[in-house]
């Protein structure tokens, strides 16, 4: 394969592939970079795991902001062909074995069965895989049915996540979300007889017009579920959304932060008294159900991204593929990417904090130290750290750094710091 | 040679500017291309504003009864502000032209510039312009000239600037009517310097009226007052346009350029003399200029780079200031630094236009975005070894028990309002300290009220409820004229037990209260809840006197932080912590810089 010239990284370290002034007036001009130029830049990276973005959904939720669509042109099996493209080129950057594998999106489940299995067996024939490897899917409750949940079964998928987020007819209205309710325990029940051992559920609080009531009535719901991983978020108005834009424009309101703190506080009791464990801000698992590629994320480890929109992290550089399916489709081999970003030492150490203390283990002290060594920010740091400790926001416990239970509910006060 | 020497007092808007365009077109001196409205109106802002800052000086000739007249036109500040200014220009003339607009009245400083010339000895000459206009009552306003003048009714000059009609009639009045002036007392040269301009290219111009000898170009002058030498490179006459002349005679007036290179150099009142041949004595009535409203002025760092911002924004705001004050000598400046807001400085003005004045031009002349903080008086403090001091800056306050006595400025404020707003008006001066001197009739539908006020409670919020109670048509002028001493008090303001200077003020103890719980309540709505909770208190003499808390924080988490979030979690902490960089810290809480000015603004 032949070689792109140096990528020309701007100061703020974001590259752009500059016009190739010396191709000559026939070729068409390179205005893109692509994940080779930015695994390039990468180079020492070890990639622990893949993820694999579908962007195809059943309906636009309005507090979403990832990269997602309802697909009106049948492109699921295009969509599937380039993956396959895709997974091979990159190989020649990913080594393995890799660890875990996360099919998110978007709606994974929305490419129906056959391409299910398709893509899932592709990305198990060419990447590096290890083993006992962790294979993640997203699913969304409507769209789970008996051929859904066997072939993810059948394609070696351990755990999926279903996006639940209310079982409140009027809170899930509030978010423009379009499912029944009861979709999210027929959707488990297929998937714990096709086989599946661990089901997640994504649940929404400080949903506007969200009372504590609500609330506990929500988390019970899911209990009776009984599922093995709980997420539970704060409402995030990401900008760009039509949420936001509601909100902006005086169509919704925000819940106050004495509420979202109470609801959020409501949560953390129940689900300890209910055997989960909390092992990440807005995390909760029955005991070994961690989920293994969230945590990769948090540990601030190399991964792959496929499929347009994906992002990945490889020794410090971040890159994003374009989000924007057509483009993606033409591009190739390697996808075509909007963003590189070279975070250098510094930056790198910065968001090692910033990730590694949304877990409650938190980080640890020996890897703290490493993080402190060197760098202009670490006396800054150092200061932070021992500032916030003094304020019983930080402590170090059991060998490790970590969020106090208060720093927990303000940490992005102590995040913001270290960064 | 017959020379008159005259200017025009007017109020705002009531037409000097156009009159006095007219008056140069009417002798021929401006064409009409030329005379785009308000020829002497230099500074864009001053014709924006509709306000003359600084005086000009144009010289025209006029034919009456068959002899010709060279016409000096000396320009005023319209002012309250600049009193000391209009009253140099003043002494340059034997007599003024009083316009009033016919369709106004009489107003307020029209009174108070109208007593500066009398008391002058200037000759008056009262004029009501826009007659042309339909809600025009000149009968009624000849009237109010003469009860508040002593000039007769009958005697007043109808004029239109606008039309033209009654020009030439005043032109002639001006020819006969005011003196000549008087006679040289000394060969030797004496020269009042009654204004002076800085100007890119030629440095500083000063304007000039000899009353004694005569000036040439390349003569060596002394300004007598500060003992400064410089030779006089250029002579100039406006005619309006400035014309080179090679001397400047008896009565005459233009300016020099002298290789001068900044206004503070050359002193409004001071006499010029020949450096070879000086006058024996000074001509009468120099005095240094008197600051009486005094505020800070930061850079504004709203938009600033972030990180080396703060340096050289305070370094543009330096230069811009130093450059004004080429410009305008009548402001004073210190450095000054708040814990809350920085490096600035604290600045002193003649009254409160004055201070709205220095603060656009560092804006729009200096390309500064300043800041500035709610003005405040000099008080004077007298301690009990029986030395004074004066402060401007409560942070200046001596340790209390030390002090004997805090005197502040007390001023006495005339206003002119509508009949009907009379006890509205005398409700607000009551609940502001002020003392009750006179209610005086000024027409059927106007009236003059006279007060003594505290300067500080001018300051604070006056104006604007004056010209709400009487929707826009009361006027007023105020003078300081003494210090008086009075129950003040310092109020401290502390966050978290931390005393915060920049927030301190000086107050009258009965209103301490009150003011203390606005400024906690604005204060509360400004800073964000922190980690902890944050304590509000005001105290005076040690003892709180209001308090406000804000609840601790209870959540600020990102909520969601997976791969693709990462780089935009990322950003948008690091913007968090950039805001914060910018913001002030006060113990262990962090204040925005917004949430001084909010409490430093003296709004309700």
């Amino acid at each position: 394969m032949a070689r792109l010239p140096t990528i020309p990284l701007t100061v703020a370290g974001v590259a752009k592939h500059e016009l190739d002034s010396q191709a000559g007036p026939a070729s068409p001009p390179v205005t893109e970079s692509t994940a080779f130029d930015a695994a390039s830049l990468a180079q020492g990276a070890s990639y622990r795991g893949a993820y694999v973005h579908v962007p195809f959904c059943r309906h636009k939720c309005h507090y979403c902001d990832f990269y997602s669509f309802v697909d009106t042109e049948n492109r699921a099996q295009s969509y599937v062909e380039r993956l396959e493209v895709e997974l091979k080129t990159s190989l020649e950057f990913i080594a393995g074995p890799l660890e875990t594998v996360f099919v998110g999106g978007g709606t994974p489940t929305m490419l129906g069965a056959d391409l299910l299995r398709r893509m899932l067996s592709s990305i198990r024939a060419v990447l590096p895989i290890g083993s006992d490897a962790e294979w993640s899917v997203e699913a969304n409750p409507e769209t789970v049915d008996e051929a859904v949940a066997d072939a993810l079964a059948q394609s070696g998928v351990r755990r999926v996540s279903l996006g639940a987020q209310s079982f409140n007819p009027r809170l899930l209205k509030a978010l423009e979300r379009d499912h029944d309710p009861a979709s999210v325990a027929r959707a488990v029940g297929l998937l714990r007889r096709a086989g599946v051992p661990q089901v997640n559920l994504d649940l929404i609080f400080a949903i506007p017009g969200s009372t504590i009531g609500d609330w506990e009535s929500d988390l019970c719901r899911a209990l009776e579920i009984a599922p093995d991983h709980l997420s539970a978020y704060g409402l995030v108005y990401e900008p760009n959304t039509p949420l936001a834009v509601k909100l902006r424009k005086g169509a919704v309101t925000r819940l106050p932060e004495d509420d979202e703190a109470e609801q959020y506080e409501f949560v953390v009791e129940t689900l300890a008294k209910c055997g989960y464990e909390r092992y990440e801000i807005s995390n909760w698992s029955l005991p070994g159900n961690h989920c293994r590629h969230n945590v990769l994320y948090w540990e601030n480890a190399d991964w792959w991204g496929f499929g347009p929109s994906a992002a990945s992290h490889g020794n410090g550089v971040r890159w994003r593929n374009i989000p924007r399916l057509a483009t993606w489709l033409e591009r190739g081999p390697f996808a075509p990417v909007e963003e590189i970003e070279s975070l250098g030492m510094d930056g790198s150490a910065g968001e090692c904090f910033m990730l590694g203390l949304r877990m409650m283990a938190g980080i640890p002290l020996e890897r703290v130290s490493q993080l402190l060594r060197s760098g202009k920010r670490a006396r800054s740091r150092v200061q932070s750290i021992a500032n916030f400790t003094a304020d019983g926001l930080l402590i170090e416990q059991d060998g490790h750094l970590r969020l106090t239970d208060r720093g927990l509910t303000i940490a992005d006060i102590v995040l913001s710091a270290l960064i | 040679m017959n020379i008159r020497n005259f200017s025009i007092i007017a109020h705002i808007d009531h037409g000097k500017s156009t009159l006095a365009d007219r008056l140069l077109q009417e002798t021929n001196a401006l064409s009409k291309r030329e005379a785009r409205a308000q020829f002497l109106d230099s500074m864009d802002l001053e014709r924006e504003r509709g306000i003359t800052i600084k005086a000009s000086a144009v010289t025209v000739h006029h034919t009456c009864d068959g002899q010709d007249f060279e016409l000096n036109f000396i320009d005023t500040p319209g002012h309250v502000d600049f009193t000391y200014e209009v009253s140099r220009a003043l002494t340059a003339c034997e007599g003024a032209v009083l316009v009033v607009d016919a369709t106004q009245g009489v107003q307020a400083q029209t009174v108070a510039n109208a007593y500066l010339a009398a008391a002058g000895g200037l000759e008056l000459i009262p004029v009501i312009n826009k007659i042309d206009l339909p809600a025009a009552d000149p009968d009624g306003v000849a009237m109010e000239i003469e009860q508040v003048f002593g000039l007769r009714a009958e005697d007043c000059v109808l004029v239109s600037a606008k039309s033209g009609e009654g020009i030439l009639p005043l032109l002639d009045l001006i020819c006969r009517k005011l003196p000549p002036p008087r006679p040289a007392k000394t060969d030797k040269l004496r020269a009042l310097i009654f204004d002076a301009k800085y100007d890119d290219y030629r440095g500083v111009v000063v304007y000039i009226r000899v009353f004694d000898g005569s000036l040439k170009t390349g003569d060596r002058i002394r300004m007598m007052g500060t003992g400064r030498n410089f030779a006089v490179s250029e002579l100039t006459r406006y005619t309006p346009h400035p014309t080179r002349v090679k001397e400047i005679g008896w009565a005459q007036v233009g300016s020099i350029s002298a290789n001068i290179k900044s206004l503070a150099d050359v002193r409004v009142g001071d006499t010029v003399t020949l450096d070879i041949a000086p006058a024996d004595e000074a001509l009468a009535g120099y005095e240094e200029p008197k600051q009486m409203v005094f505020c800070d002025f930061y850079p504004s760092n709203a938009d600033a780079d972030v990180g080396s911002g703060r340096k050289a924004d305070f370094e543009a705001l330096r230069e811009a200031i130093e450059k004004l004050n080429i410009n305008d000598a009548s402001f004073t400046f210190e450095v000054q630094h708040s814990e809350a807001l920085g490096f600035g400085y604290r600045c002193g003005f003649l009254g409160l236009l004055h201070m709205d004045i220095v603060q656009e031009r560092l804006e729009r002349e200096g390309g500064v975005e300043v800041v500035q903080t709610a003005p405040t008086v000099k008080y004077m403090i007298d301690l009990n070894d029986g030395t004074s001091v004066e402060i401007h800056n409560p942070a200046e306050l001596p340790d209390p028990s030390q002090i004997k006595a805090i005197r502040e400025p007390i001023a006495k404020l005339e206003i002119m309002c509508p009949t009907e707003n009379i006890g509205d008006l005398i409700k607000l001066c009551d609940s502001r300290r002020g003392t009750f001197k006179a209610q005086r009739y000024l027409s059927d539908h106007r009236q003059i009220l006279d007060y003594e006020l505290p300067m500080a409670e001018i300051i604070y919020d006056f104006y604007d409820k004056l010209k709400s109670i009487t929707r826009g048509y009361g006027t007023m002028d105020y003078q300081v004229t003494e210090y008086r001493a009075d129950n003040l008090t310092k109020i401290n303001i502390m966050v978290n037990g931390e005393p915060v200077e920049a927030l301190s003020l000086m107050c009258h103890r009965s209103s301490a209260e009150a003011r203390s719980r606005l400024i906690l309540t604005k204060l509360r709505a400004q800073i964000d809840r922190h980690q902890f909770e944050i304590a509000l208190q005001a105290s005076v003499g040690g003892k709180i006197i209001a308090r406000e808390s804000i609840k601790a924080m209870r959540k600020n988490v990102t909520a969601k932080c997976y791969g693709g979030d990462i780089s935009r979690k990322r950003k948008l902490l690091e913007k968090q912590k950039e805001g914060k960089k910018r913001m002030k810290q006060i113990g262990s809480v962090t204040i925005p810089q917004e949430a001084f000015l909010a409490v430093l603004d003296q709004g309700d």
